[in-house]
């Protein structure tokens, strides 16, 4: 998906489940996405989903998910984050749909 | 200042090297105009301390130089504050902009004592 320009940014390939294992380093991550996401537009929600601690698969793990008020921010965000390295990664930004979104299904 | 070590460490974000990106990134542009808003008061020879009286904390035990000139005066330490303020700032535009180019009375924190 993410053809369809929605309110919901998706960033794939940006954070590795070792990484967010870790409280801290989990809690650095995810400040470090509200910032630099705050500064496309109006971040309504942040949702980096964890790994389970008992191993079982978590649908999402490695991705990020940033919600706007409206899709002017989110198409800024898209455009501003696409590309870049995030850790060393490359960012991959793609439109993310909002009613899956909304019904906490982060498997795309 | 003290408060350094607890300073969260750089974002994991790469800087864009795009010009442009970072002159629209609304907190560079904050302190930047922060930075010439201290620079400014600096230098403009007003007042630095202008609260009124009732906000003042107590004054400290007087601390004189070696010609008994009085140096912990309410205006040095506004002075100082500005000064300390000024230098953080600086600091944290070149965090976030390496290419940043300081004034040349910028020291950094870990040389200067």
């Amino acid at each position: 998906g993410g053809a369809l320009p929605t309110k919901v940014v998706c960033l794939t390939q940006v954070v590795s489940a070792d990484e967010l294992r870790d409280d801290e380093e989990y809690e650095d991550i995810f400040e470090d996405m509200r910032e630099e996401g705050r500064k496309y537009g109006n971040l309504v929600k942040a949702v980096i989903p964890r790994p389970d601690p008992s191993g079982a698969a978590v649908p999402g793990v490695g991705k990020v998910f940033l919600e706007y008020a409206d899709i002017d921010g989110s198409t800024k965000a898209k455009v501003g984050m696409h590309g870049r390295k995030f850790g060393g990664n490359q960012v991959v930004a793609v439109f993310y749909p909002e009613n899956k979104f909304a019904d906490g299904d982060y498997d795309d | 200042g003290d408060s350094s070590s607890r300073r969260r460490r750089r974002s994991r974000w790469e800087q864009s090297n795009d010009e442009s990106g970072a002159e629209m990134d609304p907190e560079v542009h904050n302190l930047n105009s922060r930075l010439l808003e201290i620079s400014r008061l600096l230098q403009s020879g007003l007042p630095l301390d202008d609260r009124p009286e009732s906000a003042r904390s107590p004054s400290p035990e007087p601390i004189y130089d070696n010609l008994g000139i009085r140096i912990n005066t309410r205006e040095y330490r506004a002075r100082e504050r500005l000064n300390r303020e000024r230098q953080e700032i600086i600091s944290q535009l070149i965090r976030r902009n390496p290419a940043f180019k300081p004034p040349a009375d910028y020291r950094p924190p870990k040389l200067h004592k």
